[in-house]
C-alpha cells in the first residue's frame, strides 16, 4: 500500500515545494487557531494570578488571521493540487494510450478505462484530504508538548489521546480499504444487473420476468447499500473515536487541575483544555483522512498496474519505410488471448488485394474482431506474419500502419465535442465540405443540416445527442473521412434500422470508391456486393455463400 | 433552452420534494439524533463550564461533575453514531425504492425507448446513487441547522439572555454572509458550473473513448489538448473557490465575532471578578452553535448533485404507469385478426405498418415473408406490447387486445427475437427464464424438444454450462436453439419468432426449421422472415412490402 502511495507522491516530485507550502500554510493556520485559544488561556491564567492581561490585546488580530489563514491555505493547496492533478492525468493517458490493448481486445474498454479514471480522482484524495489535514494536525498535536513541558504530567494527559487520535486513520486505512473494494465489487454487481437485463430486455419482457430481474437488482442494490455501510461505519467510528480522544485530552487537563492545580498552576490546566479545544478543529478531519488514503491506496495500485503493463505489440527499434502498397495478407496466422486460452485464430490465411472489397461472417466470439486487432497493431499474432504492401507490419511503426488502417470499431465512441471536432480526428485539417461530404455518405449529412448549429452542434458524452443509430452514422462518416485506404468496418451497421441499413449497405462500393473494404458481419442483408465472402470458423476462414 | 432547463430544474425539485414527503418517516431520526448531539454537549460544556470555574476558584464541582463530562462525552458520541446510522438508513430506503419504480418504468417502456442502453444503466445505478446524500445527509442538516442552533440559542438564553442574542444574531448574520459570497455565487454562476463540468468531463470522456483516438493516431494531440483544458479548468475553479471559501471564512469569522461579543460581555467575570461559569458557558457554546451550521455548508454540495440526478430521473417517473386490464383467464387457442392497422415509429419516415389487414386462425401457422423494412417485425412487436398502434385494431379471440396491460398480453406468446439474448448464467437457467417454476423433466424436454441438448450434451457440464458474457461462447445457431427451447418451455398459445434462421447457414436452418414445425403444432403461430426455405416449409405465407401486403403475394399460401 505505501509503495503505491510513495510512488504517486513521486509523480508530483517537481512540484513538492508548492505542494509543500500549501501544507505548511495549512498548518501554520491550524497553529494560528492553538494560538487563538492558548492565548485565551493563557490571558485567564495571567488573571487569575494578578497580572494583567496583555494577552488580551494580541488576541484582537489573531481572530482576522485566522480565517484569512484558513482561506490561503485552501486557496493554495487547491491550486497545487489542480497542477499536479492535469499532470498525472496525462501522464496517464499517454502511458495507457501506448498500452491500451493489453490483454482486453476492442470491447468494453470504454468502461474500463471510466473506472480507471474514478480511480485517479481517488488519489487527488490523497494530497487534499490525507496529507495536509495531517500536516495541520501534527502541529496541532505538537504544540501542547511545547507550552505544557514545565508540566510532564498534564503535558502527557493532552498529548498523548491527542496523537492517539492522529493515528486512527493509519490504523483504520487497511480494513477501510478492504471495506471501499468489496463496496466496488458490489457497485460492479450492481450495474451488471441493470446492463444484462436492459441488453436482454426483449427476452426479459417476453418472458414477463420484469419483476424477477426487478428483484435481482434490488437485491445488487441492497449488497451494494451493504458493502457502503462498512466505509461508512469506518468512517463514523473514527469519527467518534477522535472525537473522544479529544475530549478524553480536554478531561485529563481537567483531573489535572482538579488533583494539582491550585492557585497559578490552575492556569495551566485551563491552557491544556484551551489547547484540546483548538485540536478539535483540525483532528476532526482526520477520520476521513484514513478512508481516503485507503481508496487512494487502493486506486494507485490498480493504476500503476495498468500504467506498467508492456505494451502489447512492441514497437521496432527501426521502423521499416512504410511500403507503397496496401496490399494486405495474413500469412498462417495464430492468436490466442491468453497464452493457455484456446486459439482464436489457428493457421489462418487471408488476402486482400489493393480495392477488394471482402465480408467476413462469423459467429459473435469467432475472432472477427481478433482479425481487425490484430491488423491495426493492437495485439501481435503468436504465429504467422501479416504484411502490408509486402512488409511485415511488425517491422513497421504502428502509428504509420494506422494511417493505412482506418477501422469503424464496435464500440466507436463520439466525444463530447462538435460534430466538427469528431470528425476531424480522422483528417485534422479536413475542410468544411470534405466533412459534410463525408456525413452525406454515411447518411446522416440532411439531419445535420437541419440541426441549427450543423457542424458545430456538440455530439454529448458518447454521443448521448443523438440517437445510437445517428450517433453510429457520424462515426462512419469520420471513418470515410480518413484518407485511409485501407478500411475495416466491423458490424457497419449495428444499431441502425433496416431501411438504414440496406441503403448504406447497398452504396457500400460507390462509397468506398477503390478502397480496401474488410466488411465484418454476422450476415449479410443482401445488397453488398463484396468481391469475396468469407466465413471465419474453428480459427480459420473458409469460402462461404452470401 | 432556458425554459427548458428551468422546466427540468421545475421537474426535479418536485420529485426530490415528493420524495422527501414520502420518507418523513426515515428523515426523522437522524434529525432527533443530531438535536440529541447537540443537546449533550449543550449539557457537557455546562459541566465542564462548571469544573474550569472551580479552577478558577468558584463554585463547588469536583470529580462527580468530571464522571458527568465523561459520560456526556460518551453519550454524544453513542447519539453521534446513532445519527450516521439512521442517515445510511433513509439514504438506502431512498434508493431501494426509487431504483425500484425507475427499472420498473424502464422496462415497462420496453425496446422502444430512445435512450442508449448506457444511459438507461445509468439511469439506475449512478443517477440513483448520486441521489443518496440528498436524503442521507441533506435533509437532515438543513433541518438541524435550524434545530441545532435553536437549542443552543435557548440554553444560552436561559444562562445569559443578551449572550443568547449575540448568538441569535451572528446566527442570522450567516444566510446574508452565505448569500453574498458562496452560495449566492454559485447560483448566479449556474452557467459557469456547466462549462466547469463539461470541462472536467472531458477527461473522463477521453479516457473511455482512448481506443477511438489511438485508432486515429491522434493521442499526442489529445493529450496537449486535455493539458490546455485542464489549466482552464483551474483558473475558472479558482475563480469559483475563491468566492466559495469566502464563504467558510465568513462563518469562521461570525464565530470569531460571537466568541469576542461573549467575552466582552462577561469580561468582568472572566477577568477575575465574580463568578465566571455563565460566561464560561456561553463560550463554550458557540462552537457547538456553529457545528449544524457547519455540517449543512459541508451537506450543500449533495443537493448540487442530487438536483443534476433527479432531473434526469424526473421524465421517466413522471410518466404514469399505462392504464389496462388484467387477462383473465389463459386462452387455450387464440385466434388473431389485424383490422388496418397503422404504426408509425418517426413521423420522418414512411410508416412501419400501413393499413394491414390479415387474420390468423387457431391452431394456424403464418409466415409473415419480405425483405427488411417490410413491418414484419412491427406485427409481432404490437403482439408483444412493444408498440402500440396509431389506429386500427388489434383483435385476439374477438376481444381488444390493446385494452390488456402489455404484460398481459404478453402472457399470451411466447416470442424469439432477432438476436436472443443469452445471459450470463448457465444454460438451464437460460432457459428456466421462460418459466421459473417449470419442473426439471420438463426443462430437460423443452432442451430436446429445441435440439439444445444435441450440443449440450457435449459439454462437460452439459445444461449446467456457463454461457453469456464472459461464459462458453455458442454460435448463432446454438444460441438460436437456446431460446427456441425457452419458447418450447413456456407452453404458450401464441408463438410469435422474428427472423428465426436469419444467420444460419442452410444445414442449420434446415434442422432448425424442424424444430419450429414441432413448436407451432398445436399453437398459433406468427413467424417473420425472408428465408424461402422456411416459407415453404408451412403452409400459409402472406408477403409484406411497405407496411401492408403485397399486392402479388395475396394469393400466396391457402
Amino acid at each position: 500500500m505505501l509503495g503505491d502511495l510513495a510512488r504517486a507522491l513521486r509523480l508530483w516530485r517537481h512540484r513538492r515545494w508548492m505542494l509543500l507550502g500549501a501544507a505548511l500554510v495549512g498548518a501554520v493556520s491550524a497553529l494560528l487557531g492553538v494560538a487563538l485559544l492558548a492565548l485565551a488561556g493563557g490571558a485567564v491564567a495571567a488573571t487569575l494570578a494578578g497580572g494583567a492581561a496583555a494577552a488580551f490585546l494580541l488576541l484582537r488580530p489573531l481572530i482576522l488571521l485566522r480565517p484569512l489563514a484558513r482561506w490561503v491555505e485552501r486557496m493554495a493547496s487547491h491550486d497545487a493540487l489542480f497542477r499536479v492533478q492535469a499532470e498525472t492525468r496525462i501522464w496517464f493517458f499517454r502511458r495507457l494510450a501506448d498500452r491500451l490493448p493489453a490483454g482486453i481486445g476492442l470491447r468494453r474498454m470504454g468502461e474500463l478505462l471510466g473506472t480507471l479514471v474514478s480511480d485517479i480522482e481517488a488519489l487527488d484524495g490523497l494530497y487534499l484530504r490525507a496529507l495536509v489535514p495531517a500536516f495541520a494536525a501534527l502541529a496541532v498535536v505538537a504544540a501542547p508538548l511545547l507550552l505544557l513541558r514545565e508540566q510532564p504530567l498534564l503535558a502527557a494527559a493532552v498529548t498523548l489521546p491527542l496523537a492517539l487520535a492522529l493515528l486512527v486513520p493509519m490504523l483504520i486505512a487497511p480494513a477501510a480499504g478492504r471495506a471501499a473494494a468489496r463496496a466496488a465489487a458490489a457497485q460492479g454487481a450492481l450495474r451488471h444487473a441493470a446492463v444484462e437485463p436492459l441488453t436482454g430486455l426483449e427476452d426479459i419482457l417476453a418472458a414477463n420476468a420484469e419483476r424477477r430481474v426487478g428483484a435481482q437488482l434490488a437485491a445488487a442494490g441492497a449488497g451494494l447499500a451493504h458493502a457502503q455501510r462498512g466505509i461508512a461505519w469506518w468512517t463514523a467510528g473514527a469519527g467518534a473515536l477522535g472525537g473522544l480522544l479529544v475530549q478524553a485530552a480536554l478531561l485529563g487537563a481537567l483531573a489535572w487541575g482538579l488533583a494539582f492545580g491550585a492557585g497559578p498552576t490552575a492556569g495551566l490546566a485551563l491552557l491544556g483544555l484551551f489547547l484540546a479545544i483548538a485540536a478539535a478543529d483540525s483532528l476532526g478531519l482526520l477520520p476521513r483522512a484514513g478512508v481516503a488514503l485507503a481508496a487512494a491506496a487502493a486506486g494507485a495500485r490498480r493504476l500503476f498496474e495498468a500504467a506498467d503493463a508492456p505494451p502489447p505489440v512492441a514497437e521496432p527499434a527501426n521502423p521499416a519505410p512504410l511500403p507503397v502498397g496496401s496490399a494486405i495478407r495474413f500469412e498462417r496466422v495464430g492468436y490466442a488471448w491468453t497464452p493457455d486460452g484456446p486459439a482464436v485464430l489457428d493457421g489462418l490465411d487471408l488476402q486482400v488485394p489493393e480495392g477488394a472489397r471482402i465480408a467476413l461472417l462469423g459467429a459473435s466470439g469467432a475472432g472477427k474482431s481478433t482479425l481487425a486487432a490484430l491488423l491495426l497493431k493492437l495485439a501481435a499474432p503468436q504465429a504467422g506474419r501479416i504484411t502490408l504492401g509486402g512488409v511485415d507490419i511488425a517491422t513497421l511503426a504502428a502509428a504509420e500502419v494506422r494511417e493505412r488502417v482506418v477501422c469503424l470499431t464496435q464500440d466507436a465512441r463520439l466525444f463530447d465535442d462538435s460534430i466538427a471536432a469528431n470528425l476531424r480526428l480522422a483528417a485534422p485539417g479536413a475542410p468544411d465540405a470534405a466533412l459534410w461530404r463525408a456525413l452525406d455518405r454515411a447518411g446522416i449529412g440532411e439531419l445535420v443540416r437541419a440541426l441549427p448549429d450543423q457542424l458545430e452542434t456538440r455530439c454529448g458524452e458518447g454521443g448521448a445527442r443523438f440517437s445510437g443509430g445517428q450517433a453510429r452514422r457520424i462515426a462512419l462518416a469520420r471513418v470515410l473521412l480518413s484518407p485511409a485506404p485501407v478500411v475495416i468496418l466491423d458490424e457497419p451497421t449495428a444499431g441502425l434500422d433496416a431501411e438504414t441499413e440496406w441503403a448504406f449497405l447497398e452504396t457500400l462500393e460507390e462509397v468506398m470508391a477503390g478502397r480496401s473494404v474488410l466488411l465484418i458481419a454476422h450476415r449479410l442483408v443482401g445488397v453488398e456486393r463484396p468481391h469475396r465472402v468469407l466465413r471465419l470458423a474453428g480459427g480459420r476462414l473458409l469460402p462461404a455463400a452470401g | 433552452m432556458e425554459s427548458s432547463s428551468a422546466k427540468s430544474e421545475g421537474a426535479a425539485r418536485a420529485l426530490l420534494k415528493r420524495e422527501a414527503r414520502g420518507l418523513r418517516r426515515h428523515v426523522l431520526p437522524p434529525v432527533f439524533y443530531g438535536a440529541a448531539v447537540t443537546l449533550a454537549a449543550i449539557a457537557g460544556a455546562w459541566v465542564i463550564a462548571r469544573l474550569m470555574a472551580r479552577l478558577l476558584g468558584h463554585g463547588d464541582a469536583g470529580w462527580a461533575e468530571l464522571a458527568w463530562a465523561a459520560v456526556l462525552a460518551l453519550l454524544g458520541a453513542g447519539f453521534g453514531l446513532a445519527q450516521e446510522r439512521t442517515m445510511l438508513a433513509a439514504g438506502e430506503t431512498a434508493r431501494a425504492s426509487l431504483r425500484g419504480r425507475a427499472f420498473a418504468r424502464l422496462l415497462a417502456l420496453g425496446p422502444q425507448d430512445a435512450r442508449g442502453l448506457g444511459e438507461r444503466a445509468a439511469l439506475v445505478t449512478d443517477r440513483i446513487e448520486a441521489l443518496d446524500g440528498y436524503f442521507a445527509r441533506w435533509l437532515p442538516a438543513a433541518l438541524l441547522a435550524i434545530i441545532g442552533p435553536a437549542l443552543v440559542v435557548t440554553a444560552a438564553t436561559w444562562a445569559d439572555a443578551k449572550s443568547g442574542l449575540a448568538l441569535a444574531i451572528t446566527g442570522a448574520l450567516y444566510p446574508v454572509s452565505m448569500a453574498l459570497t458562496g452560495i449566492g455565487a454559485a447560483q448566479a454562476s449556474r452557467r459557469q458550473f456547466a462549462q466547469l463540468d463539461r470541462l472536467a468531463g472531458r477527461f473522463l470522456d477521453r479516457m473511455r473513448g482512448l481506443p477511438t483516438i489511438v485508432l486515429f493516431n491522434r493521442q499526442a494531440a489529445e493529450a496537449a489538448a486535455l493539458a490546455e483544458t485542464a489549466e482552464e479548468l483551474r483558473q475558472r475553479t479558482m475563480r469559483v473557490l475563491r468566492l466559495a471559501f469566502l464563504s467558510t471564512s465568513a462563518m469562521e469569522l461570525l464565530a470569531a465575532l460571537a466568541l469576542a461579543c461573549i467575552a466582552w460581555r462577561h469580561r468582568a467575570d472572566l477577568g477575575g471578578g465574580g463568578d465566571p461559569t455563565v460566561g464560561l458557558f456561553t463560550l463554550l457554546l458557540v462552537p457547538i452553535f456553529f457545528a449544524p451550521i457547519r455540517a449543512f455548508s459541508g451537506a450543500y454540495h449533495e443537493r448540487l448533485a442530487a438536483g443534476g440526478a433527479a432531473a434526469a430521473l424526473a421524465p421517466l417517473l413522471d410518466v404514469p404507469a399505462a392504464p389496462g386490464l388484467l387477462l383473465e383467464a389463459m386462452p387455450p387457442r387464440v385466434v388473431v385478426t389485424f383490422t388496418d392497422v397503422r404504426l408509425t415509429y418517426d413521423p420522418a419516415r414512411p410508416p412501419a405498418l400501413d393499413g394491414l389487414s390479415f387474420r390468423v386462425n387457431a391452431g394456424e401457422t403464418l409466415v409473415l415473408f419480405g425483405a427488411s423494412g417490410a413491418g414484419k417485425s412491427s406485427v409481432l412487436r404490437l403482439l408483444m406490447g412493444f408498440a402500440r398502434p396509431d389506429a386500427g385494431r388489434i383483435a385476439i379471440n374477438g376481444q381488444d387486445a390493446l385494452s390488456l396491460r402489455p404484460e398481459e398480453l404478453r402472457r399470451l406468446s411466447a416470442y424469439v427475437g432477432q438476436q436472443p439474448h443469452l445471459f450470463h448464467a448457465t444454460l438451464a437457467d437460460n432457459i428456466r427464464l421462460a418459466r421459473p417454476e417449470a419442473s426439471e423433466a420438463e426443462l430437460r424436454a423443452a432442451a430436446d424438444a429445441a435440439r439444445v441438448s444435441d450440443f449440450a450434451d457435449t459439454l462437460p457440464q452439459g445444461l449446467e454450462t456457463l454461457v453469456g458474457e464472459g461464459g462458453f461462447g455458442l454460435s448463432g445457431g446454438q444460441a438460436q436453439r437456446v431460446a427456441l427451447a425457452r419458447a418450447f418451455l413456456r407452453d404458450a398459445p401464441l408463438v410469435l419468432l422474428d427472423e428465426p434462421t436469419a444467420h444460419l447457414d442452410p444445414r442449420t436452418e434446415a434442422e432448425l426449421i424442424e424444430s419450429l414445425q414441432r413448436l407451432c403444432v398445436g399453437r398459433t403461430a406468427l413467424i417473420a422472415s425472408h428465408s424461402p426455405a422456411l416459407r415453404a416449409a408451412f403452409g400459409r405465407s402472406i408477403e409484406m412490402a411497405a407496411g401492408r401486403i403485397a399486392p402479388l403475394g395475396r394469393a400466396a399460401g391457402g
